[in-house]
């Protein structure tokens, strides 16, 4: 069974590298789609002088701390919109007006107001996490099975126990579901801010590539882009079986 | 809390519709439950027993009239009134396994671990669950569940326990062993039973009184039995089954009415 998963993904992974390098100097240029061999050396060299960890650590400050202000706004705001029916009706149609509008369409407005600084990048990333994850947790806690509540009542819980006891673990597996959208939409964020304002970073590295006419450079962007977004994934899906495994069993 | 006697007294209930009418609901509810019975509704579906529950429970406040035990009106939830709820899959935390699910009330009342454990232990015995304890609701059949209910609302020692359609969700042979069991423990702890049911044989197996209500809207008390019958009560038994008849047409006049209208 597990050894022939991994037989299947090794396959997956050969075919898609097998593909990537026959079409490189054949179907695209090389200068265009250069092949895997061009950029596991420019990665390599890279690494060697260490521009790569510069570019990296940028990126993943910026992720870090864009994501964990984003989580913590969208969580305390998607809670008190979810429980309160008042702020449910004074936030909620401005949020809905602002959801459609995707954090890169603010970046020009965003380099106006902060410049190409580090604060702006943090507001891009901030906004697109706290979004994914305000709705959410508005949605779990507006999910919270009113039966439930009452049983909390009957059985001797004050208002505060009720909140922390029944509507919060009701809303984690909603809560947790934005989280990890927001992961994902974080590293859009950052790319997006890197490729129109900045000097460092992953989306800067891409963007700068093209002008400096440096194909492999870009594909070790795309190439850190997806390992860091795979690893962070599976560490917040392993996180999330260790530690909120008791709230995602099935409610049925 | 000493009381005597659960008194609803004229209790009316309107609700404002999603069209903005007003459903009628309750209309002038006059019951006494003496603390100890066994009280048990019965009527059409839809005729408001769920909404006159809701009000003794304290979810909901009356637009007439009022509840109260003895002479301290009922204003809110309290821990001397506990709700067994037919849908037991939300009324059970599914986080929490059997255990910690019992040990919810008392641990409200801010018991110790050791105390709690001691409950837990003692009510899960009650209703034959000792050895589940550390299952979580989702690994349990509906009867497992509902039972785990009854033992987290005995655990916390409540004066009355308000159960709406408690073993209706159940299959037949699950139903009738529950509804056995469920007798012995109210013989045993004693509590006043506030229950609600569509099934007439149920109520003539468990209540001490029992209630039928008229066909909604503007629902309310059409009679009330006081019930003596031999026990062990069965249905080959003349009483019980006159008794039954006698329930059956007056809940069928009801229903009558209700499709006339
Ligand atoms: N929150 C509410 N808003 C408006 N109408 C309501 C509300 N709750 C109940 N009703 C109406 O009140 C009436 C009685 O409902 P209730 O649930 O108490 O009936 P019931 O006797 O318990 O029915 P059943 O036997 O099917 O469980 C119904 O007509 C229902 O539509
Ligand atoms: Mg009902």
């Amino acid at each position: 069974m597990y050894a022939g998963k991994l037989a299947r993904l090794s396959v997956s992974i050969l075919v898609f590298t097998g593909v990537w390098w026959t079409s490189s100097g054949t179907f695209f240029e090389a200068a265009i789609v250069p092949s895997p061999v061009s950029v596991a050396g420019k990665l390599t060299e890279m690494i060697g002088n260490a521009e790569l960890f510069a570019h990296l650590g940028a990126s993943l400050r910026r992720i870090v701390l864009g994501y964990a202000l984003g989580c913590l706004i969208g969580i305390t705001v998607g809670v008190a919109t979810g429980a309160i029916r008042l702020a449910r009706d004074l936030i909620e149609p401005p949020l809905e007006f602002c959801r459609n509008i995707p954090p890169v369409a603010l970046i020009p407005l965003v380099v106006s107001i902060f410049g190409i600084g580090e604060i702006g990048k943090y507001f891009i990333i901030s906004y697109a996490a706290g979004i994914a994850v305000l709705f959410n947790t508005a949605a779990g806690v507006l999910s919270t099975p009113q039966i439930r509540v009452r049983a909390a009542l009957c059985l001797g819980a004050r208002k505060r126990d009720v909140f922390a006891r029944v509507v919060l673990p009701s809303a984690w597996p909603h809560i947790l579901t934005g989280l990890r959208i927001a992961l994902g939409f974080s590293f859009m964020g950052v790319v997006a801010a890197e490729m129109l304002a900045a000097d460092q970073g992953i989306g800067f590295l891409i963007m700068q590539s093209t002008n400096i006419i440096a194909p492999a450079e870009m594909f070790v962007g795309f190439l850190m882009l997806g390992t860091f977004g795979l690893i962070t994934d599976q560490l917040f899906r392993v996180t999330i079986h260790r530690l909120m495994r008791r709230y995602m069993i099935p409610m049925a | 809390m000493s009381w005597r006697v659960l008194r609803l007294e004229g209790v009316g209930k309107d609700f404002d519709r999603a069209d903005g009418g007003v459903a009628q609901v309750l209309r002038d509810v006059t019951l006494t439950v003496e603390r100890g019975s066994f009280f048990t509704l019965l009527g059409p579906s839809g005729c408001g027993k769920s909404t006159l529950l809701n009000i003794v429970a304290g979810f909901e406040g009356a637009t007439t009239g009022g509840v109260s035990l003895d002479d301290t009106p009922v204003t809110g939830p309290g821990t001397d009134r506990t709700v067994i709820f037919q849908d037991v899959s939300n009324a059970l935390f599914p986080w929490m396994n059997a255990r910690e699910n019992v040990e919810f009330g008392p641990k409200m009342a801010r018991l110790g671990a050791r105390a709690r454990q001691e409950l837990s232990e003692k009510y899960l015995r009650l209703v034959g669950l000792d050895a589940d304890g550390g299952k979580f609701p989702f690994e349990l059949s509906g009867g497992m569940k509902q039972r785990i209910q009854i033992a987290r609302a005995l655990a916390n020692d409540p004066d009355i326990l308000l159960m709406d359609e408690p073993f209706a969700a159940l299959d037949a042979i699950t139903k009738k062993h529950l509804q056995v069991e469920f007798r012995k423990i109210w013989n045993e702890t004693g509590k006043t039973i506030f229950y609600i049911t569509h099934d007439i044989f149920e109520a003539l197996l468990l209540s001490t009184h029992l209630a039928v209500m008229t066909a909604g809207p503007e629902a309310g008390i059409k009679e009330i039995f006081q019930i003596d019958l031999k026990e062990p009560r069965s249905p080959s038994n003349p009483d019980f089954a006159a008794l039954y008849s006698r329930v059956e047409s007056l809940i069928d006049e009801e229903v009558q009415r209700m499709r006339a209208r």
